[in-house]
Parts: structure tokens; C-alpha cells; sequence
């Protein structure tokens, strides 16, 4: 029991941040943002070099088996540097085709994602936005050797840049919950898939997509078909406890950012870091932000450990949604006008974490899986 | 990063709830709720000795003083579970007084009282509190005099827990009217039984008892002060900080909840309640919360072991913690209603009547051992580095 990071934990944490401050300063979050693209290919390309594609992937394909909370540290510097690039949708997927997927699709896709050559995307809300597998309704229809999908897809994220989109599809009709449920790679090139583009708060594009029949080869199916529920709950934690890491990154550094602006900027003759209203409210922010920080760095220690994470995932995440946002607004209070700014760099993190904690899940819909997890049942 | 216990602190916990089964009984609880206020009853001074016997008490501490440097995650185990199988030791007084003693204590001070405190012979109330503030310790007023090769107390304490049951009073008095407020104090390691000492009870609405304490021309020897004389405020603030620290605070803090989950879980009544999906957000959402005071915990002991004096944390835990008691009494309160306010003997009180109870102790929490207002000010000035205003 030691909550605190190790000697490799912090080496790494270390690095990354030092690369990231280097190599991706607000300058160039603005650039991808003002041009309207994905990401920016050469930090994605120096990315790739540093190997941190790989990381926890098999060394077969080029990657690097660590454990996965070294995987959740790096998506925390990445936050915290708000680094335009498509490395959660990309390693997402790629998690799950290394877990779930055959040998031949390991042996094709991986190395190129761990190359910095293919980008992945994954699918998985459809309208209403719900998180469990009844959502799941995109209808999949086996037909020869392909399975042919048709429906829609909404909160896709680095769809436009993606080779390949992991899609979560109810292959039985008329199955619920977990029955039914295949998990399938998708060109993103395939005819009869469209997409409409959704630009968000965070200043990125996701995408619904539309897929009108479009035809798929069984071999890509991940697993076994009709019985991919457990193997897409799997992916969803994972996706939502990397994205709790970057929410944590992202506030921890804008709440840096206040408590900074706090000690400089003057006010009725004193800093205004020295009021104790500001104070109380530096200190429920760093609180916050270390509390979001302690349960997601636990979730990710049970994923590492192959422990049962359920809980832990939902409870950090539901945290990480009220608090990290919390957190950020009181820095925008301390900065008051200026926070509203553009021009500020404040706003770039905040947008970003703000937007963060409203996708993958609601605060309330994982309260409701947490409330699950620890018996606390209707209907007894 | 290792959020797991080893296999030997597994054996341990479960050392420790066998002891416990097998020594706590239904009497023994009935007995704590009957004596409340008057001082400890023979079956709870027969199962402090026998904890002391197993050496659990400091069992982080050196051995040539009774401890026997156990892995402070054993300490923190053997605590969660004292609370969890509702042990009121005031294990915390043990924890807070010893480490001070066993840094500034002189070799017979040290040689008495930390192998006393292990056996559970010695416990402590703390004489900091008086009439005249709390929250702003330094401003203490009871006066020690040295006359030959004694001193002289005068002067009161309030909120002094534990002092009808306690053998010694760890006393903050000022021994020099003339210095800065925080350089003139001293602390004093003061049998209870020393005349002119008198003690009046101070019940509570959850039906306990704290004490107002006087000091009429209590007479004692110079050897009982702890340290140097006027560095008490240092020695005394560095033993309040490791005192809001440890298992058996956050766990007072998390165990009303605890109970109240196991409540809505295997309780016909609250299984009725949690047929309200509102109810049921509410009690997920404090499961979250309470997560965060285990972790906090864990996170200051995991810096204390690896010798980093915390911070800003210990004062996180203490904003966290109580600040989690009282929201988690106030939200139970409102999945209850009317039966939250029903006290003991009330036929149909839920839970024996324990939950107004809950409630109304849980503001305790909030201002006992420095208010959550001075933890703030605390995380905010040494954790995050913002200036000292005139204030």
C-alpha cells in the first residue's frame, strides 16, 4: 500500500510533461483549433516515436507491456497539456482489438497504430446518450461473410481522421442488455457509412454517423459475434477511466493556473491570494481536483492488477464530472473578467474539461451503476 | 502506485477481527452506551488492558518504548478495524500524545509514559481549548508560575473530553506573559488526581459529556513539563497535526455512513426507501465521497512512511472528512424524514434510534481539533503557498 507514485510512475509523469510543455504549447492547441483539424500531425508523429502508442500493447507489434497505469499517467499529462491529439479514440480501440480481437487483426492493425500510421475510432452512444447496453440498438445482420449494419451513431470522436472505427452493434434482433451484443472494426471508408460533423465545446468535432447498410467482413468482428457485451463494457471502462485521467490533467493544471494569478494579481491594496475567501476557495478547488486525482489513479491500479474496477471506474469518473468542472469555475471566479476571454489561455483548458465531463457518461448515470455495484437496489 | 495490502497485512486484519469477535460483546456495547459521560466501565478498562497485552497500542513506534515497529499500514488496519467493530478507545489520544512525547520528552518521560500508554494504563485529555477561543489556540490564557523547583497552574479549560476517565491532562499553559503569543507557552504532562483540579460536566445533545476543567493553584513539579520551557505551541502543533491523521479519524467520519448503507441494504425499511431513485443516487453519490476520505487517509500515511511530513494533506483529510460526516447525516435525514428524528426508545425508531443521534454529533466533527475554516487556511498557506493577509 503506497498511494503515492513510484520512481518509474514519476520518471515517466516527468518526461511526458516535460515533452508535452515543449511540444505542445497553447499556441499550437489554438492552431488545430482554428484551422478546424483533428489533431496536429507532427506531435502525433513525435508521439509515436516516443513510443507512447504502445504502451501496454505487445512488443510483438512494436508496443511496450506496461501496465495500464502507465498508460492512465501518460492520458493525465496529455491532459494536462491539452495536446491536440486523437489518442483516446485512437488507443481506445486499439485496447480493445489487443484484448478482444483475433490474432491476424492484431497482427495488422496494431503495429501501424503503434507506428503513428493508423488512427482508430470507437462507437458506441446512439440517440439519448445512455451508457448501458440496452442504448445499444445499431442493428447488425449477418448476411454470407459479412454483417451488414444499419442505424446511427452520435458522439463519435476522431472519426474524420480515423482508418477504422471499433462499432458496437446488437447483431440479435430483439435481444437486450448484454445478448446480442458484437463488437465490429468498420472502414471508415465503407460505402454506405456517412457522417455529419458535431462540433463541441472542446473545440474538436465528433461525428454521427449514418450507416446505411454497409457491409462488413465477419473476420473483423472482435471476439465472438452476438457475445461481445462483456467485451464492450470492458472498453467503455477503459475509455472512461483514461478520460477521467485527462479531465484530472487538464484541471489540475487550470487550477494551477488560478492559484498563480491568485498570489500575483493585486486587489484592495494586497494580493488576492491573501483574502481567506479566496483561499477557502483555492483550497476546495486543489480538494477537488486531488480527490478526482486519488480515485482515478486507484481505478486505474485495479485495471493494472486485473482486479474487478467496476466500481472504482464509475466512482471516479462521477466524481471527476462534478468536482473537476467545479474546481475550474472557481478559477474562473479568481480570474473573473479576464477568464471569459478568449484571448486568456485559461479558457482552453476549462472548455476542454468542461466538455470532457459530459461525454462517456453522466455523473448520475455512473452513480446509478456505483448505486448497482454496492447493492443499493430498487425493489427489494 | 499500489493501492493493495500485502498477505501479511491481510493476516493481520484478520488477527484482528478475531480478537475482536471474540472480545467484543453485545455487554460491552451496552455497557459504553450506559456509562457515556461517567467515566469507562470495568468491561471497557478490561479490553483496553487486553489490547495493550497484544501490543497493538503504538505498535508503530520504536521498541525500547514499548512499540514494537510494526509497518504503520498494520497501525492504520488495526485501527479502521477498532472503529468498524465500535471500539470507543479514544485510540486517537494515544496516537496524538506519544509521537510529541517521543520527540521532545526527556528519557524519563519517555520511559514512562510510552509503555504506559501501550498498556492502555496512561490515557490523555487534551488541555488545549479555553473559554476564551479554541480555533485561535495561541491566544490560551491559564497561567503556570515557576516557584522552586515546581510550577503553578491557574486558569481553565473547556471542551475537555475525556477528562473524567482520563489519568493525565496533556496542558498548553503560558509560562511567559511577555513573549509573542505563540513563543510564551508550555506544556505540562499533568496527573488528573493532583489537587486543585476540578472537572464540570459539559453534556452534549448526542447524550454525551465534555468537561470544563479548572486549575485552582495546582501545584507540580518541574519535571512534568514535556520539552523546553516556551517551545510548547511547536511541539504541541506538530502532535495536533499526526492527531487528525490515521484510520480512526477518517473511519469516525465514514462509519455513520456505513451504516446507514448496510441499513438501506438489509433493513425492510430501507430497502422500501431505496425504491427512490433519487435515494438511491444520493446514497451512491456518498459512497463517492466516502471513498475519497479512505483515500486521503491512505495518502498521508503513504507520505509519512516514506518520511515526508504532509503538507497541506493531514488538513485536506480534516476538511474532508467531517465536512463528509455532517452531508452524509444531512442527506440520510432526508431519505428518513420523519423516522431520522426519532430518538432511542421510540417504538418505531429505525436502527435502534441511532440516526438523530448521528446527526446531531456529526457537527462535532467540523470544529473539534481545529475548525474546517483553519484547515483551509492551512491547505491554502503551506499546501498551495498563498500569502498570509493581516489575518
Amino acid at each position: 500500500m503506497d498511494t503515492l507514485l513510484n520512481e518509474d510512475e514519476e520518471l515517466l509523469r516527468d518526461q511526458a510533461r516535460a515533452f508535452l510543455a515543449a511540444e505542445s504549447p497553447p499556441s499550437l492547441v489554438r492552431k488545430v483549433e482554428d484551422e478546424g483539424k483533428g489533431f496536429d500531425a507532427d506531435l502525433w508523429r513525435k508521439t509515436a516515436e516516443l513510443g507512447w502508442l504502445g504502451i501496454t500493447l505487445p512488443e510483438a507489434c512494436g508496443g511496450t507491456s506496461a501496465p495500464f497505469s502507465h498508460l492512465g499517467l501518460l492520458f493525465e499529462e496529455i491532459g494536462r497539456s491539452i495536446a491536440p491529439i486523437p489518442i483516446h479514440p485512437t488507443m481506445v480501440a486499439a485496447l480493445a482489438i489487443n484484448e478482444f480481437g483475433s490474432p491476424q487483426l492484431v497482427e495488422t492493425i496494431l503495429p501501424a497504430v503503434i507506428e503513428g500510421e493508423k488512427l482508430l475510432s470507437w462507437a458506441w452512444f446512439e440517440q439519448g446518450g445512455d451508457i448501458d447496453l440496452d442504448s445499444i440498438q445499431l442493428e447488425a445482420q449477418v448476411q454470407g461473410d459479412s454483417l451488414v449494419l444499419s442505424g446511427s451513431k452520435l458522439f463519435v470522436e476522431g472519426f474524420s481522421d480515423a482508418d477504422q472505427c471499433l462499432v458496437v452493434c446488437r447483431s440479435q434482433a430483439n435481444s437486450t442488455g448484454s445478448v446480442g451484443i458484437t463488437l465490429v472494426l468498420v472502414d471508415t471508408a465503407s460505402e454506405g457509412l456517412s457522417s455529419t460533423p458535431l462540433p463541441t465545446l472542446a473545440g474538436d468535432i465528433q461525428h454521427e454517423l449514418h450507416f446505411d447498410a454497409v457491409a462488413v467482413p465477419i473476420d473483423n468482428v472482435l471476439g465472438e459475434i452476438h457475445q461481445a457485451g462483456a467485451a464492450a463494457i470492458t472498453m467503455f471502462e477503459r475509455a472512461v477511466i483514461l478520460n477521467c485521467a485527462m479531465i484530472v490533467g487538464a484541471s489540475r493544471k487550470a487550477i494551477e493556473m488560478a492559484f498563480e494569478y491568485a498570489k500575483g494579481r493585486e486587489a484592495f491594496g494586497q494580493p488576492i491570494g491573501a483574502f481567506q475567501a479566496i483561499q477557502h476557495m483555492c483550497a476546495n478547488m486543489v480538494t477537488g481536483v486531488d480527490g478526482a486525482a486519488i480515485l482515478t489513479h486507484e481505478a486505474l491500479w485495479k485495471i493494472a492488477e486485473g482486479l474487478p474496477a467496476t466500481t472504482e471506474i464509475s466512482t471516479a469518473k462521477a466524481f471527476c464530472n462534478d468536482r473537476c468542472p467545479a474546481a475550474l469555475r472557481d478559477g474562473n471566479q479568481i480570474h473573473a473578467g479576464i477568464a471569459q476571454t478568449k484571448e486568456y489561455d485559461l479558457q482552453l483548458w476549462y472548455r476542454r474539461a468542461a466538455a470532457w465531463s459530459m461525454r462517456l457518461g453522466t455523473s448520475i448515470q455512473h452513480r446509478r451503476i456505483v448505486a448497482r455495484e454496492i447493492g443499493i437496489v430498487p425493489g427489494q | 502506485m499500489d493501492f493493495g495490502y500485502n498477505e501479511e497485512n491481510e493476516r493481520f486484519r484478520q488477527e484482528i477481527k478475531d480478537f475482536l469477535k471474540a472480545n467484543v460483546s453485545p455487554e460491552f456495547h451496552a455497557e459504553v452506551q450506559e456509562m457515556q459521560g461517567k467515566g469507562m466501565g470495568p468491561l471497557t478498562k478490561e479490553l483496553i488492558i487486553k489490547i495493550g497485552e497484544q501490543g497493538w497500542i503504538g505498535m508503530s513506534w520504536p521498541e525500547e518504548y514499548g512499540g514494537r515497529n510494526a509497518d504503520r499500514i498494520d497501525q492504520y488496519i488495526f485501527e479502521e478495524e477498532l472503529v468498524r467493530a465500535r471500539v470507543p478507545l479514544n485510540i486517537g489520544n494515544f496516537i496524538e500524545q506519544a509521537p510529541a512525547i517521543m520527540a521532545a520528552g526527556s528519557e524519563e518521560q519517555k520511559k514512562y509514559f510510552i509503555p504506559a500508554l501501550v498498556r492502555g494504563e496512561v490515557t490523555f485529555a487534551l488541555g488545549y481549548t479555553e473559554p476564551s477561543g479554541g480555533t485561535d489556540l495561541g491566544s490560551l490564557k491559564t497561567r503556570a508560575v515557576a516557584d522552586g523547583d515546581d510550577f503553578v497552574i491557574n486558569g481553565q479549560k473547556t471542551f475537555t473530553s475525556m477528562a473524567e476517565s482520563a489519568s493525565h491532562i496533556y496542558l498548553m499553559a503560558r509560562t511567559d506573559p511577555n513573549a509573542p503569543k505563540h513563543g510564551g507557552i508550555s506544556i505540562f504532562l499533568v496527573p488528573m488526581n493532583t489537587p486543585g483540579i476540578t472537572i464540570h460536566p459539559q453534556w452534549t445533545l448526542a447524550g454525551g459529556r465534555t468537561n470544563d476543567v479548572f486549575f485552582d493553584d495546582v501545584r507540580v513539579p518541574k519535571t512534568t513539563m514535556l520539552g523546553e520551557e516556551n517551545r510548547g505551541w511547536y511541539i504541541g502543533s506538530s502532535a495536533l497535526n499526526l492527531g487528525r491523521a490515521g484510520a480512526m479519524r477518517y473511519y469516525t467520519y465514514v462509519s455513520l455512513f456505513e451504516e446507514t448503507l448496510d441499513f438501506a441494504r438489509s433493513d425492510p425499511l430501507g430497502q422500501q426507501l431505496m425504491n427512490d431513485e433519487a435515494s438511491r443516487d444520493k446514497m451512491a453519490e456518498l459512497y463517492c465521497e466516502a471513498q475519497v476520505a479512505r483515500l486521503f487517509t491512505l495518502r498521508s500515511l503513504s507520505m509519512v512512511r516514506r518520511g515526508i511530513n504532509p503538507p497541506y494533506e493531514i488538513s485536506s483529510e480534516k476538511v474532508w472528512g467531517p465536512e463528509f460526516q455532517v452531508k452524509s447525516t444531512e442527506v440520510i435525514s432526508q431519505i428518513l424524514g420523519p423516522y431520522n428524528q426519532l430518538w432511542e426508545g421510540s417504538s418505531l425508531a429505525p436502527h435502534q434510534g441511532a440516526f438523530p443521534r448521528h446527526y446531531v454529533s456529526a457537527m462535532v466533527s467540523t470544529f473539534g481539533h481545529g475548525s474546517t475554516q483553519v484547515m483551509r487556511n492551512a491547505i491554502a498557506r503551506r499546501g498551495l503557498e498563498l500569502p498570509r493577509g493581516p489575518v
